[in-house]
């Protein structure tokens, strides 16, 4: 009778084990990746992460805090390159629809269009050059 | 004689009228015909990012991305 629910007992400790860490990884940014990865958040070409769809309220929190952080980060730079914070946020929203999204994730372009990333590359906006 | 000046003049005419088929579609080929939009013409004010700027930022803005990948989960 024990050794047959020994199995039983082990299962149970990694699903326990498995459980606290999705906790532990949704924590740590990992709700964004998540929300990143079935699409429901998505990068935009003004260089924030946008919602495609209602968030729930942490994800909502884990995202606006990500993009304070880039607004702040952007808002050096243009001050050491003698620029507006939105050329800074523009060409960065241009290098991460070129080389950070990858096929099947959602992005947004200035016409407020949310696409899904397919196997071609985003069609960038003039702006960005070739 | 008189059957030949009449036979010889519808030739001429003929030149005449292919010459000028030609000259008018050449000078429609040749005109740019220009049409008023039906559409009331729409500028994006969003879009007012200046291609030179966002060339200059380019390699900052890599940079920025690769040091910071924290802010830009994949």
């Amino acid at each position: 009778m024990m050794y047959d629910r020994k199995p039983l007992v082990l299962a149970a400790i990694a699903a326990l084990a498995l459980g606290v860490a999705g906790a532990a990884l949704a924590q740590s940014g990992g709700a964004v990746a998540a929300a990143l990865a079935n699409g429901s958040v998505g990068e935009q070409s003004d260089g924030y992460l946008g919602f495609r769809g209602s968030p729930s309220e942490g994800l909502k929190a884990e995202v606006e805090a990500i993009n304070i952080k880039r607004r702040a980060a952007y808002t050096q730079l243009a001050a050491q390159r003698g620029v507006t914070v939105k050329d800074v946020a523009a060409t960065v929203g241009c290098e991460t629809l070129q080389t950070r999204v990858q096929a099947g994730r959602a992005y947004l372009l200035p016409d407020g269009v949310w696409r899904t990333k397919g196997a071609d590359p985003i069609t960038l906006p003039a702006y960005c050059g070739n | 004689m008189t059957d030949g000046r009449s036979d010889a003049n519808p030739v001429g005419m003929k030149k005449a009228a292919l010459l000028l088929v030609t000259l008018t579609a050449a000078l429609a080929a040749g005109c740019v015909q220009i049409q008023a939009p039906d559409k009331p013409i729409e500028i994006n004010l969003n879009v007012n990012i200046k291609q030179e700027v966002v060339l200059s930022l380019k390699k900052d803005a890599a940079d920025l991305v690769t040091n910071n990948p924290e802010l830009f989960p994949q």
